[in-house]
């Protein structure tokens, strides 16, 4: 069997195993871009795994004046749960805490489907009564007096049930800086395939997590067959030369935005070919028979 | 296809009752029956065929040629296509309509639009009194949809709206908006006296400053509206580009009634 190389980085025949999200999006918009990105950025924080965060969460793109339904700067925000009922939770905090609160903001929808999750309708009572709908081409708009004049807010937006969480690629190589500066080309590549968000860090994790642990109610732990310091201790996935590996973990609106991401991802890690440092490029997955969604590398680079 | 088209041949002797004719009625029919039916409103009974020279097929899309302003009840009630009139028209044009599209290049009688709860008027002329009111008999205005007055509106428009949006080009009579429940006014250029009397919800966005206003309504400054820009944003998609700016000062009233309504003025 010949080996799947790009630029001399191995492609390792395997696939990425992922699951069936729920996600919405919605727009926010603001005085200009960079409160536009705060309030999307707050909205988005402590949102990398719904392992203990509620949601995952991140910025889909930027929006320029002309795109949006006020004529000012603008972000789309991707959020996505496990169920529907979450999400409707998830979107009413986030935005009640993190895009309400924030100055100027205002929020609409970004997804057009027939079943809505609420969104100015429920953070409609901080008006307190004062609060005034207007309805502007068939779509209902809150007005929510605040301290810096109004809050105008969407009152529903749209959701999927077909969206797909944890898309990855895993990097292996053979310096910390080499993975590390490879995953952050495959980050910004991945920034503009659209209808994905990175939700961890900068878009990368590094602690990559198996199921289960030999501490009762520990439901994750440590990927150590990836653990560079565990090689010579467990059945390690390995080789002896590599130093470091990390993941890029992707959600996205539909499987095939993933697919493209992947594909995207995975491209620009192996831009800078064997020589800058990275060796392999894998997938996570648990043998198959936890998500429906498999993403064969070999499939998504062909 | 072409539009079915009506076109008056000559000035008839009494009002007409023109609500027979709308697509969804016209649909079905066969142009020996289109011109058998009645549009007289007396005892001395006038159809279709008597008045109008007929052509065209596509019911979807009526015309009426040089009709006058005793023509009324275009368009009432309708519920689905297109009316293009080519004249004025009489009262009550597409009053009580739930949906489609009416389209007037003269002016329209009294109660353009009155009650009605979807749909596209434009009306490139004036407009008699009580656009987009209470139809008679009913207790509400306008419900919903878009109704566009490009001339002068006479007095009492909008009264008791509930919904939908009214823009006036020229100037409009007195007592706009008066007695209103929810909706929003756009007024272009001059309103009478008593705007936005009884007021309850509901905006009226003034481009100009009034020359008089109410007392009952009180005074919360100019501040930004990002509102007005969503709905500036909307009026250039649908092509209706109109510059309304992102400032305004906002008057809240009738404070005699409600009080939760409001007079924009633009800044």
């Amino acid at each position: 069997m010949s080996e799947l190389r790009i630029k001399g980085v191995t492609i390792v025949e395997t696939f990425a195993e992922a699951f069936p999200m729920v996600g919405t999006r919605i727009i926010i918009t603001a005085p200009n871009l960079e409160w536009a990105l705060i309030a999307a950025r707050t909205m988005t924080g402590f949102a990398t795994s719904v392992i203990a965060c509620g949601a995952e969460a991140g910025i889909e793109r930027n929006l320029t004046p002309d795109e949006t339904l006020d004529g000012r700067p603008g972000v789309a925000v991707l959020l996505f749960t496990m169920d529907t009922e979450k999400l409707q939770r998830q979107l009413r905090n986030r935005v009640g805490q993190c895009v309400l609160t924030s100055p100027g903001s205002a929020c609409f929808a970004g997804l057009k489907t027939e079943k809505s999750l609420k969104l100015g309708a429920s953070l409609r009572f901080f008006g307190d009564g004062w609060q005034v709908s207007k309805k502007v081409d068939g779509r209902r708009f809150w007005r929510i007096p605040v301290m810096d004049g109004e809050f105008v807010c969407e009152e529903k937006t749209g959701y999927t049930k077909k969206a797909v969480g944890g898309g990855n690629i895993l990097v292996l190589g053979k310096s910390h800086a080499a993975v590390l500066a490879a995953c952050e080309r495959a980050v910004k590549a991945i920034d503009e395939v659209p209808e994905v968000i990175t939700p961890f860090p900068g878009g990368i994790v590094r602690s990559g997590s198996k199921v289960g642990s030999k501490y009762k109610g520990q439901i994750a732990s440590t990927n150590d067959a990836y653990c560079p310091t565990l090689k010579a201790a467990v059945k390690t996935a390995l080789p002896l030369d590599v130093e470091a590996v990390m993941e890029i973990v992707i959600d996205g609106l539909t499987a095939d935005s993933i697919a493209k991401a992947m594909r995207a991802g995975i491209y620009a890690v192996a831009e800078g070919g064997a020589a800058q440092g990275v060796t392999h490029i894998t997938a996570g997955n648990y043998g198959g028979n936890l998500g429906p969604h498999h993403f064969h590398l070999k499939e998504i680079i062909a | 296809m072409s539009a079915l088209t009506f076109e008056l041949k000559g000035k008839p002797g009494q009002r007409l009752d023109m609500s027979p004719l709308t697509p969804a009625r016209l649909k079905d029919l066969k142009p020996k029956e289109i011109e058998a039916l009645a549009v007289g409103a007396t005892r001395v009974a006038l159809t279709v065929g008597d008045l109008f020279k007929v052509k065209g097929k596509d019911a979807s899309a009526l015309r009426f040629v040089g009709t006058d302003a005793r023509c009324d009840k275009i368009g009432a009630a309708l519920t689905e296509g297109e009316i293009v009139v080519e004249g004025d028209a009489g009262a009550y044009l597409g009053a009580a309509m739930k949906n489609g599209k009416i389209e007037v290049k003269g002016s329209a009688g009294d109660l353009a639009g009155a009650s009605m709860s979807g749909g596209n008027i434009a009306i490139d002329g004036d407009a008699g009194e009580r656009a987009g009111g209470v139809l008679v008999g009913d207790t509400l205005g306008m419900k919903g949809g878009l109704l566009t007055i490009g001339g002068n509106a006479g007095p009492l428009l909008g009264e008791r709206m509930r919904g939908g949006f009214v823009i006036v080009g020229g100037n409009a009579g007195d007592y706009a908006g008066g007695r209103m429940i929810a909706g929003t006014i756009l007024l272009k250029r001059k309103v009478g006296r008593f705007a936005g009397y009884g007021l309850r919800r509901g905006s009226l966005i003034f481009m100009e400053e009034p020359k008089e206003l109410l007392p009952t309504f009180g005074d919360c400054g100019v501040l930004e509206f990002n509102y007005l820009r969503l709905l500036e944003h909307w009026l250039r998609e649908t092509g209706r580009p109109i510059a309304l700016g992102g400032r305004a000062r906002r008057l809240m009233g009738d404070m005699a009634a409600l009080g939760k309504g409001e007079m924009l003025i633009l800044a």
